[in-house]
C-alpha cells in the first residue's frame, strides 16, 4: 500500500517531517508537490518512490490544490493521506478531508495502521494530547510539527520517478486564491527565524521595561517575544506574541522573563531546543518545562545577563 | 428726615444684595436638588459631632496650626461680629439707637473689639502666607478673587473698629466706657467735630455696604464655602472610610435607562457631590497630601473639584429647552478633567482626610472611573487583562483556582469543603498571598503562628475567590457584585462567623462592603489577632533590640480602618521600633491602591518616594502589613539604593517565634516583581 | 449584512492541566471557561462589519447548557442574537460539528453574508470545521485571516505568511477563519450586559451521530513536570547562564 504524502516543498522542514512520518504508513511513499517549478529533487533522500506534480496550480489555491490530491487518491488509492502540519498542510487536507467526506485527524505525533487506524494527536497547542481511533479511508492526518525529526534514509534510491498531471479543477475552487503578495513588514530578525528569543511576560511590568529584554535579544542576534497578557496591555504588538494563538516559535534558546508558563503560552514555545526561565517565583508553573531556572527579578538578571556577555565578547 | 432717607436707601440696598444672593442661591440649591439620590440623612449623633468639631472646632484646619489658627481668627470673629451687622444697620439708620440688650453689654463690647482685631491679624496672617510665603498648594486657585476676599473682610473689621471709635469720641457709645479696649485708644485720635461725625457715618455705611456686597458676591466666589460647608460637613460620610456607595443594577423599580453607571456628564453626580464641588475653598490642603500629585502625576483633589464645580456651573447656565432635542450634555472626562486625572488617583483617602469641609475626593473619582470602565469601556489597556481574569479567572492573575491553596499543602491548613464544620475563624488568604512569590510568605507565618497559638482555623482554597476589590476601585462595580454576591453566599453557606484576613484590602471590602450584600461578619486584620494573641500570652517571641523596625501603615489599613495600634504592638514585641514622618492616619501611600497594583505608573513612582522616606529612619528593616505594600515597597527598595529588608509583620513575628537570627537586606532571597 | 460567528466554549486552563479520572476530559472543578482568543476576534469583526454596513450580527455555538454564558458575553460586547446547538457536553468530532453548523446555517431565515471561526478551536484544534462547512454550503473559504475589508461584494482578506501578507479577495457570501491580531476586542460595557439578558437565544438540540475521529483518551505530554536545572538566584546567575550559552554555541 503507498502513503501520499503532500509536500509544500522538498525543502520544506515540516514537509520532511510529514515524509518521515509517513514511513511507517505504507509500504512506499509518493508525494504530491504542486506548481508549475516544482520538482521532486531531494525527495529521493527521504524515500519517495513517485513524485506527482500537479501542473496549472501556480497560485495557491487551497480547494485546487486539494482537489488535485483527491485525483490522486482516486488514481494511486493509497493507504494514507499525510500532510505537514503548517498551515496550508492543515488546510489543504482538510479541503481534502471534505471533499471527499472523510475523517481528519490534524497535528498528530504518531499514527498506527489499523482496523481502525489509532493516532495521538496534539490538543490545546500541545499542552494535552489525545488518542484517538480514525474511522474512515484513506487515512487522513497531518504531522505535528516538530513531532517527529525529519530524517533522510541511508538506502535512499537515486531518483525518484516524477509524473505530472493536470488536475480537473472546477471554477469553484479556484474562487479562493491568493491574488497577490503584500510585501513583509517587519524588520530585523522575526521571531518564527529567530535562534533566540528573549520573551517578556506581566513581570516585565511595563513597556518600558521590555529595554533590556530588547538590549539581550540585540546582543545574541535574537528576536523579542511576548506573553499574550503583554499584548493585551498594549505594552507589545501582537506581531510579537508567542502562544497558542500568536507566533509559535522554535528557537535553539527560549528565554522567559517574567513569564508564568500558563499552557497557552507553553504552546507557542514548546518547540524551542531550550528553555530558560527566570522568575521570581520559585513554583512558577513555567518552571516545570524549562530546561534551566534562574530565580530572581528580571530586571536586575537580564542586564547581568548582557554584561557578562560583553564581558565575554571583549575578553 | 435723615433717619427716613436712611431707611430708604439700607432698604434699597439690603434689595439689591438680597436678590442678587437670592437669585444664585436658587440656582445652585437647585442644582444640588437635582443630583442623584444618596443616603446622608442617618446616625445623627456623628453629624452633629461632625459639626462641632470640623466646623465649629475648626478641627480639620488646625491639623496645620499656622494657617489654621489664621482662619480660625476670622471664622471665630464672624461668628462673634454676626450680631454688629443688625447693630450695624440699626445705627445706620439712627445713630442713636442700637440693638436691645447686647448693644448695651460690656463683655460683647469686649469680644467684639478683640474679634475684630483678631480677624485683621487672620486677614495681615493670611496676606502674609499668600503673598510672602506663597506654598505651592494655591497654584491653580483663583488667587485674585482670595484677595478681594480679604480686602472686604479688613473693610469689614476696620471699619467697624472705626465706627466704634468714632461713636466713643462722639459720646454715642451705647456700652460702658473702657469696654473696648482698642476702639477706645482710637477714639483719642477724633475730636468732638463735624469731622467726626461724618467720619462715623461714613464708616458706619462703608461697614454695612461692604456686607452687603460681600454677601452678594458670596455665591459666586469660592467664599460661597461659608454657606455651604456647614451643609457639606453635616452631610459628609459617617461610615467608614473605606465602604464605597454600591450602585443598584438589578432594581426592578428602576428603569434600565436610569439605572446610575458612576458619572458621565455632571447630571450624574449625587447631591453631595455637587455640595462637594460648591464647598471648595480652593485651599489646595489635598493636594498637599496627595501621593499623585508629589510625585508629579496630573492628579490635583483640588483641580479636580475646581473643574467638576466648573462643569456643574456650566450645565447650570445652558437649560435644556424642555422638549428640545439638544445637544448631549458635556462628559465630565475630558470636559472637567483628563483621563489621566481619574486614572492617577491611588484611593489612599489622604485628600479626604485633609479636606476642612469634608469634600469625599474619593468617591468622586470612583463615579468617574465607573462611567468610563462600564459605559465606555475606556480605562488604561494594561488593567484589561485584570479585569477579564478577575472575572473569569476569579483571581486578578489568572492563575489556576485549583492552585490557590498550594502555599499550605505542606502546613496541614485545614481546606474548608462544603459541608464542613465551621471554623472559629476563617482565614481569608487573599489573591496576592495565595499566589504571589513575596506574598506567600505572608500566608505561611500567618497560618504557621496561628497553629501555635492554637487558634481554630481554615482557609477556603479553590472556593476563594476574588472579593472583587480591584475590579471595584477600577470602577467596574457590576464585576465586583458578581463577586460579592457569590462570595458572601460561599461564607454564609459556610457558616463563618469571623474572618481573618491579612490584606487590608480584602479586609476592607469583607469588613465595610460585604454587609451591604448581606455578608455580616466580625472582621480582623491579621495583625489585630496576632496583638491579641501575643497579648494573651499565647505568642511568645524573642525580641531583638538590634533589629530596628520602620512600620509602614497601609491605607486601607490605616487612614480608612483605623486599625493602628495593633501592628506596632507586634514590631515592638520583635525589634526597636522607629517611626517615619508620614506614619499612623497620615501615611504615605506604596502605589498600589485603587488598583494601580495593575496599571502603569506615570511621572516618579511613589513607591521610591516611600520607600527614601523609610531609609531616612535609618531602619534596617521595613515591616508591612499588607501584600500590595509588601511587593511595591520591595520593588522600590530594589529599585533604589536603600538597603532595607521589607517584611510582613506576621513573617517578623513568626521568625521571632522560630528564634530565627533575624535576616538582614544582604542575605534576603532575591525575589522580583510578579506582577 | 449580517454576520455569522461560531464560538465554542473552552476552558481556562491557567497553569496547570488536570484530566478528569475517566481521562476523557479536563477537570475544571474551579475553572472559569470562555472562547479561544481568534473567536472573540471574530466576534468583535462581525460587529464591526454590522456597525459599518447594517445588518445583523449572530452567534453561534455548539455547547452544553452552560455555553450560554459565552453566547451573552458575545450578545453583551454588541452581537443581536445568538443561536444555541445544545449538546451533551460530550466530544463532537469535526464532521458531526459541521454538520450540525450546517443544517442550523440552513435554517436561518436570512442566510449570513459571512460566516466566521476562529482558525482553529483552543482545545481540540482541528483546522477543519469551517471548511466542511464552507464545502457543503458551496461556498468559498478563507483561513488564517488577520486584515479584511468588505469591498462592494466581495471581501479582500490577508493571511500571515512567514515573508508576507497573501491576499485573497472572495465574493459573498463565504467563510472566514480568523486570527487573533485581526483586531482588538472591546471591553463589555454594563449596559451591554444588562442588554444581552434579553437578547434572544434560538435553542435546538441537533443529534450526535458516531465519532468518525473517535477519541478514546487524553494524556498529559512527557516532559511536563521536568525538574529545571536551577542556575542560580539574582544576578550571580547571569555567569551560569552564558555559560548555557556558550554551549549552544550563542555567545
Amino acid at each position: 500500500m503507498t502513503v501520499l504524502v503532500f509536500v509544500e516543498s522538498p525543502d520544506d522542514e515540516l514537509s520532511q517531517q510529514a515524509l518521515t512520518f509517513a514511513r511507517g504508513l505504507g509500504d512506499e511513499v509518493h508525494a504530491a508537490l504542486m506548481g508549475e517549478h516544482a520538482g521532486p529533487d531531494g525527495l529521493a533522500a527521504y524515500d519517495v518512490s513517485v513524485a506527482h506534480v500537479a501542473r496549472g496550480l501556480d497560485v495557491y489555491a487551497p480547494a485546487a490544490w486539494a482537489q488535485a490530491i483527491v485525483e490522486l487518491v482516486e488514481r494511486t488509492a493509497p493507504a494514507a493521506v499525510v500532510g505537514p502540519g503548517s498551515d496550508r498542510g492543515n488546510e489543504v487536507l482538510a479541503h481534502v478531508a471534505a471533499k471527499l467526506d472523510q475523517p481528519l485527524a490534524a497535528n498528530c505525533t504518531s499514527a498506527t495502521p489499523g482496523d481502525p487506524p489509532t493516532l495521538t494527536r496534539v490538543r490545546w497547542g500541545g499542552s494535552l494530547l489525545e488518542e484517538a481511533r480514525l474511522h474512515g479511508a484513506p487515512m487522513l492526518v497531518t504531522a505535528a510539527p516538530h513531532a517527529v525529526t525529519a530524517e533522510t534514509v541511508a538506502n535512499a534510491p537515486v531518483t525518484v520517478s516524477a509524473t505530472d498531471f493536470t488536475p480537473a479543477v472546477s471554477e469553484a475552487d479556484l474562487v479562493a486564491r491568493v491574488s497577490e503578495r503584500a510585501g513583509a513588514v517587519a524588520a530585523g530578525v522575526s521571531l518564527t527565524d529567530a535562534d533566540v528569543v528573549v520573551s517578556g511576560g506581566r513581570g516585565v511590568g511595563s513597556a518600558a521595561g521590555f529595554s533590556v529584554l530588547e538590549e539581550l535579544a540585540e546582543l545574541l542576534g535574537g528576536a523579542v517575544g511576548c506573553s499574550r497578557a503583554v499584548t493585551s496591555a498594549g505594552w507589545r504588538p501582537h506581531t510579537d506574541q508567542v502562544g497558542q494563538t500568536g507566533t509559535k516559535i522554535a528557537p535553539e534558546i527560549y528565554i522567559a522573563c517574567g513569564i508564568s508558563g500558563a499552557t497557552q503560552h507553553m504552546a507557542g514555545c514548546k518547540g524551542a531546543k531550550k528553555l530558560l526561565a527566570i522568575n521570581p517565583d520559585g513554583d512558577a508553573s513555567i518552571f516545570a518545562s524549562a530546561d534551566y531556572a534562574v530565580i530572581g527579578d528580571l530586571h536586575e538578571i537580564v542586564p547581568a545577563i548582557s554584561a557578562e556577555i560583553r564581558k565575554a565578547r571583549s575578553g | 428726615m435723615i433717619e427716613a432717607l436712611s431707611a430708604v436707601l439700607l432698604a434699597a440696598a439690603l434689595a439689591v444684595s438680597g436678590t442678587l444672593f437670592a437669585r444664585r442661591a436658587r440656582v445652585l440649591l437647585g442644582l444640588v436638588r437635582a443630583g442623584a439620590p444618596v443616603e446622608r440623612t442617618g446616625n445623627l449623633p456623628r453629624r452633629a459631632r461632625n459639626e462641632a468639631s470640623i466646623v465649629l472646632g475648626q478641627r480639620k484646619l488646625l491639623q496645620r496650626l499656622g494657617p489654621g489658627l489664621t482662619h480660625a481668627f476670622i471664622f471665630w470673629g464672624f461668628l462673634v461680629l454676626a450680631p454688629t451687622i443688625l447693630i450695624a444697620m440699626i445705627g445706620v439708620v439712627d445713630k442713636r439707637a442700637t440693638l436691645p440688650w447686647l448693644g448695651h453689654q460690656g463683655w460683647y463690647a469686649v469680644l467684639v473689639d478683640v474679634f475684630a482685631v483678631l480677624v485683621l491679624v487672620g486677614v495681615l496672617a493670611a496676606l502674609w502666607v499668600r503673598k510672602v510665603q506663597r506654598p505651592p498648594r494655591f497654584e491653580g486657585s483663583h488667587l485674585g478673587e482670595a484677595d478681594l476676599i480679604l480686602a472686604m473682610i479688613a473693610t469689614i473689621a476696620l471699619s467697624l473698629l472705626l465706627w466704634h471709635a468714632t461713636r466713643i469720641a462722639l459720646g454715642l457709645n451705647e456700652w460702658p466706657r473702657g469696654a473696648a479696649p482698642v476702639a477706645n485708644a482710637l477714639s483719642h485720635l477724633f475730636g468732638r467735630d463735624q469731622a467726626t461725625r461724618v467720619l462715623e457715618r461714613v464708616s458706619v455705611w462703608a461697614h454695612v455696604l461692604t456686607i452687603l456686597a460681600f454677601l452678594a458676591y458670596l455665591p459666586r466666589s469660592k467664599h460661597l464655602h461659608i454657606a455651604t460647608a456647614p451643609f457639606n460637613v453635616w452631610f459628609g460620610r459617617t461610615g467608614p472610610g473605606g465602604r464605597l456607595e454600591p450602585l443598584r443594577f438589578d432594581d426592578e423599580d428602576v428603569p434600565e435607562e436610569d439605572i446610575r453607571f458612576g458619572a458621565g456628564t455632571a447630571g450624574d453626580l449625587t447631591w453631595k457631590q455637587v455640595l462637594d464641588t460648591f464647598s471648595c475653598t480652593e485651599c489646595g490642603r489635598c493636594q498637599d497630601a496627595c501621593p499623585a500629585f508629589a510625585t508629579g502625576k496630573e492628579l490635583s483633589p483640588k483641580l479636580l473639584i475646581m473643574g467638576l464645580r466648573d462643569q456643574v456651573l456650566a450645565q447650570a447656565s445652558t437649560p435644556l429647552v424642555p422638549g428640545s432635542v439638544s445637544e448631549a450634555p458635556t462628559p465630565l472626562v475630558p470636559g472637567a478633567v483628563s483621563e489621566e486625572v481619574v486614572w492617577d488617583c491611588v484611593t489612599c483617602g489622604a485628600c479626604v482626610q485633609a479636606c476642612p469641609v469634608s469634600i469625599e475626593h474619593v468617591d468622586h473619582i470612583i463615579d468617574l472611573r465607573r462611567h468610563l470602565v462600564m459605559v465606555e469601556s475606556s480605562f488604561p489597556a494594561e488593567a484589561e487583562p485584570m479585569l477579564r481574569d478577575v472575572e473569569r479567572a476569579s483571581n486578578p492573575w489568572g492563575k489556576a483556582q485549583s492552585q490557590r491553596a498550594d502555599w499550605a499543602a505542606e502546613l496541614g491548613v485545614r481546606v474548608l469543603e462544603p459541608g464542613d464544620p465551621a471554623p472559629e475563624y476563617l482565614y481569608w488568604v487573599g489573591c496576592a498571598s495565595s499566589f504571589d512569590e513575596r506574598a506567600r510568605h505572608t500566608a505561611a507565618s500567618t497560618a504557621k503562628l496561628l497553629q501555635a497559638a492554637g487558634v481554630d482555623f481554615a482557609i477556603l482554597g479553590p472556593r476563594e475567590s476574588c472579593t472583587g476589590d480591584p475590579a471595584r476601585r477600577m470602577g467596574n462595580e457590576y464585576v465586583f457584585q458578581a463577586f460579592a454576591e457569590e462570595n458572601v453566599a460561599t461564607l454564609n453557606e459556610a457558616g463563618i462567623t469571623k474572618i481573618v484576613a491579612n490584606c487590608p484590602h480584602c479586609f476592607n471590602t469583607l469588613a465595610n462592603e460585604y454587609p451591604d450584600f448581606g455578608g455580616r461578619y466580625q472582621v480582623i486584620h491579621h495583625s489585630e489577632l496576632l496583638a491579641a494573641l501575643l497579648a494573651e500570652g499565647k505568642l511568645a517571641p524573642r525580641r531583638s533590640d538590634t533589629l530596628s523596625i520602620t512600620y509602614h501603615d497601609s491605607c486601607y489599613l490605616a487612614r480608612h480602618n483605623d486599625v493602628l495600634a495593633e501592628p506596632r504592638a507586634l514590631v515592638s514585641a520583635v525589634g526597636r521600633p522607629v517611626e517615619m514622618q508620614r506614619s499612623g492616619k497620615s501615611t504615605f501611600c506604596c502605589g498600589a491602591g485603587g488598583a494601580h497594583m495593575w496599571m502603569e505608573e506615570r511621572a516618579k513612582p511613589i513607591n521610591l518616594e516611600r520607600v527614601r522616606e523609610a531609609a531616612a529612619t535609618g531602619a534596617d528593616t521595613l515591616a508591612v502589613a499588607c501584600p500590595f505594600c509588601t511587593v511595591m515597597l520591595d520593588d522600590g527598595v530594589q529599585g533604589g539604593d536603600a538597603d532595607l529588608r521589607v517584611v510582613d509583620v506576621a513573617v517578623l513575628l513568626a521568625e521571632a517565634l522560630e528564634g530565627e537570627e533575624p535576616v538582614s537586606a544582604e542575605d534576603e532571597v532575591d525575589s522580583g516583581p510578579c506582577r | 449584512m449580517n454576520v455569522l460567528v461560531c464560538v465554542k466554549r473552552v476552558p481556562l486552563t491557567g497553569g496547570k492541566i488536570v484530566l478528569t479520572e475517566d481521562e476523557r476530559a479536563i477537570s475544571t472543578r474551579h475553572l472559569g471557561f470562555t472562547i479561544s482568543p481568534h473567536e472573540e476576534c471574530g466576534a468583535e469583526e462581525a460587529i464591526r462589519l454590522v456597525e459599518a454596513h447594517g445588518g445583523t450580527s449572530t452567534v453561534l455555538t455548539l455547547g452544553p447548557v452552560e455555553a450560554e454564558e459565552q453566547l451573552r458575553d458575545m450578545m453583551a460586547i454588541g452581537i443581536d442574537r445568538a443561536v444555541h446547538l445544545l449538546s451533551d457536553g460530550g466530544e463532537w468530532d469535526p464532521q458531526a460539528t459541521a454538520a450540525a453548523i450546517v443544517t442550523a446555517i440552513r435554517a436561518e431565515d436570512e442566510a449570513p453574508d459571512l460566516i466566521l471561526f476562529g482558525n482553529e478551536s483552543a482545545d481540540a484544534g482541528n483546522y477543519q470545521v469551517a471548511i466542511r462547512v464552507a464545502h457543503a454550503l458551496g461556498l468559498p473559504c478563507v483561513t488564517g485571516v488577520k486584515g479584511m475589508s468588505v469591498e462592494g461584494a466581495s471581501v479582500r482578506c490577508e493571511q500571515e505568511v512567514p515573508d508576507g501578507r497573501d491576499v485573497y479577495v472572495v465574493p459573498m457570501p463565504a467563510v472566514l477563519t480568523v486570527k487573533e491580531g485581526l483586531n482588538l476586542p472591546r471591553y463589555p460595557s454594563v449596559p451591554g450586559r444588562l442588554r444581552a439578558k434579553r437578547k434572544p437565544v434560538a435553542a435546538s438540540r441537533p443529534t450526535r451521530p458516531d465519532a468518525r475521529l473517535e477519541m478514546v483518551r487524553l494524556v498529559l505530554p512527557p516532559g511536563l513536570g521536568k525538574h529545571a536545572e536551577v542556575l542560580g538566584r539574582g544576578p550571580e546567575a547571569a555567569p551560569a547562564v552564558i555559560g548555557v550559552l556558550q554551549e549552544l554555541g550563542l555567545v
